[in-house]
């Protein structure tokens, strides 16, 4: 799963593996963008893409040229935000205590506390593939502001920033996230997406929501483990829920 | 036990299923006692809401008894009988708060769908699609509700089964179509539909002081309904032209609120109301290769109809995309619209003490009390309109 750090070199002729997940990710991307504003040029080239990438067919010169460079935007940045009904401080000392991140990002395995501004991240992709890092706080303002990169050898480079603003009108506290990944082969989001199977934006947004929820009502809405007509045939966890976080 | 489940476009089936568990800590399970059908269900059953999955369990408007509950539930015992909101609040969020609980920003364990669709997430529905949470629904022996101090209410000694039933979803949904109104003394207002929750808005809109309320439907018993038990004055839209019928009812005014409890599935009218027709094919043609989701015909109709500077309320349902909005029309007579799916935990109060009173007694809307192993049978009329069925109500 780390071969896309290989910074695609490779033989004339055959798709890399960076190149296959890109047309493959991209593809999917492109599919569901197309899915959802109705438009099926958008869609087949999505498809035609994702094809490609599975069959490892190359996308030689000028398909590469032309379809590429959106994709390889570096480094992939993106903001969440979203406003939550409880005072900045409170937030701010939940974000502070790492034990809680992991209920934010299901992909978090642990986190260990090395000295009061480094810290060491385990988490996991699919089929439980390990994703480690090093990570440094570089500012923390009390209930304002925390950020922090991750050090030389990590599996996921990234800069984050958690930034907590009063909300106008007693709403509560304006949350924002912004991760910028800066993975060693390129392809800052697909780097992502293929270590954690979730794109960035969708990452943070869910992240946030989840910060969201725990807070103001103190659990997580589910329907994991409610009945259907599907038990019987099988397993009554929602599918739905799998991919929406 | 037994539940309800949708299995694909017009295939309901009673089936057994596991029971229901406490998954969060505010959680309540409910005996289901009476659950009733909602014309809304229809739009679900006949494929016309995309996140719906087979095997889903349907129905969202109930009554029944508290059996089990969560550590962090507070204001509920066991042996309460109870209605419960067919609209989940988590009771916390900033919209909750303001009593806009349709709105609520956490109850939706499915957020992505309505994001995408939507821009931004809406409460969570019982038994209402995944796009709305995708919750387990309530045609069924018994029924789990998430947030239980905040969507179920204890029901007064005075009131009974059959009235409170309809206190979860019809009467909230018609009162606060009339209330989105802001009916003044003198008002004449028309309501578009004369089904349960129609009938509800024709009532409450005299509560509020309405001077005349007119009904429009074209199904016999539910016209003779709206004049006998709502008392309201009646039109029906296959015999007259409704924009010069409520002209002339209106001294060339125009009704002053006019209130949709129709929706997304509205027909346009008999060939013999002008022009209608083509409206009505184009519109239906439309919806049938999925370019338009929705077919506007009432809300036309209300923008056409309406006192200029007057207010068209909004309860029948709507999905997606419309198109052939007279745009031009509404904006030249300075149209105030309001709309959105009910905030019944802010009225159930309310509701309740109006009924106590006998200012308002929904239990007519309960023609029919079945079985729940006859629910397929029981939508199959509800939805053909047959033997003068206004809702089919099921007691597990």
């Amino acid at each position: 799963m780390t071969s896309g750090r290989d910074g695609g070199r490779r033989p004339e002729g055959s798709a890399g593996t960076l190149e296959r997940w890109a047309a493959i990710l991209g593809g999917t991307a492109l599919g569901f963008a197309g899915a959802r504003r109705g438009s099926w040029a958008l869609s087949a080239l999505g498809g035609g893409l994702f094809l490609a990438g599975a069959a490892g067919v190359p996308l030689s010169s000028p398909l590469r040229q032309a379809a590429l460079p959106a994709l390889r935007r570096e480094p992939t940045t993106t903001q969440a935000n979203v406003t939550i009904a409880v005072p900045a401080d409170k937030l701010f000392r939940h974000w502070r205590n790492v034990r809680h991140l992991a209920a934010l990002f299901p992909h978090l395995d642990a986190v260990e506390i090395l000295s009061d501004t480094e810290s060491r991240w385990k988490a996991h992709g699919p089929g439980g593939v390990p994703v480690v890092w090093n990570s440094r706080l570089d500012k923390v303002r009390e209930n304002e502001l925390i950020t922090w990169h991750t050090l030389e050898g990590a599996d996921l480079p990234h800069r984050g920033t958690v930034l907590f603003r009063q909300a106008p009108g007693g709403r509560g506290t304006e949350v924002s996230l912004t991760l910028a990944y800066h993975p060693p082969g390129g392809a800052g989001g697909d780097a992502v997406s293929r270590l954690f199977g979730v794109a960035p934006e969708q990452q943070a947004r869910e992240a946030l929501r989840r910060l969201k929820r725990i807070m103001e009502v103190g659990e997580l809405p589910t329907i994991d483990g409610q009945p259907s007509g599907r038990a019987e045939r099988g397993g009554s966890r929602s599918r739905m829920q799998e991919v929406t976080g | 036990m037994r539940a309800l489940c949708w299995n694909g476009v017009n295939d309901l089936r009673v089936e057994r299923v596991p029971d229901p568990t406490i998954l969060g800590p505010q959680d309540a399970i409910i005996k289901v006692g009476l659950s009733s059908v909602c014309g809304s269900d229809l739009h679900l059953i006949g494929g016309h809401v995309p996140t719906m999955r087979a095997g889903d369990i349907i129905g969202h408007e109930f009554l029944g008894e508290v059996v089990e509950k969560g550590p962090e539930v507070t204001r509920l015992n066991r042996g309460d009988r109870v209605i419960t909101v067919s609209i989940i609040g988590c009771g916390k969020c900033w919209h909750c708060r303001h009593e806009e609980f349709s709105l609520c920003d956490n109850s939706n364990p499915q957020p992505a769908f309505e994001e995408a669709a939507y821009g931004h997430c809406t409460a969570g529905i019982f038994g209402y699609s995944h796009a709305f949470g995708g919750y387990a629904g309530s045609h069924a022996e018994y029924i789990r509700v998430p947030f239980a101090d905040t969507n179920c209410f204890r029901v007064p000694e005075g009131v009974t089964d059959e009235q409170a039933v309809f206190v979860s979803d019809a009467v909230p949904t018609g009162y606060m179509a009339a209330d989105m109104g802001s009916i003044k003394p003198g008002d004449v207002v028309a309501v578009w539909g004369c089904g349960g929750v129609g009938q509800m808005a024709m009532k409450s809109s005299f509560l509020m002081g309405a001077e005349r309320v007119i009904g429009i439907d074209r199904v016999p018993d539910r016209l003779r309904a709206a004049q006998m038990k709502a008392g309201a004055e009646t039109l029906d839209y296959s015999r007259v032209d409704i924009y010069d019928a409520l002209l002339a009812m209106t001294g060339g005014r125009g009704p002053d609120v006019c209130i949709d409890a129709v929706g997304m599935e509205a027909d346009s009218g008999a060939p013999s109301t002008k022009g209608l027709a083509i409206e009505d094919l184009y519109d239906r043609g439309k919806q049938a290769l999925r370019l338009e989701s929705d077919r506007p015909a009432v809300l036309r109709q209300m923008i056409q109809c309406c006192r200029k500077g007057g207010t068209l309320s909004i309860v029948g349902v709507y999905g997606g995309l419309i198109d052939k909005f007279p745009m031009g029309a509404a904006m030249n007579k300075a149209l105030t619209f309001r709309m959105g799916q009910q905030h019944g935990q802010r009225y159930v109060k309310r509701l309740f003490e109006h009924i106590e009173k006998g200012d308002l007694d929904p239990a007519y809307l309960l023609t029919h009390k079945w079985a729940l192993d006859d629910a397929p049978q029981g939508y199959r009329m509800f939805k053909e309109k047959a033997d003068d069925c206004m809702r089919v109500v099921f007691a597990p």
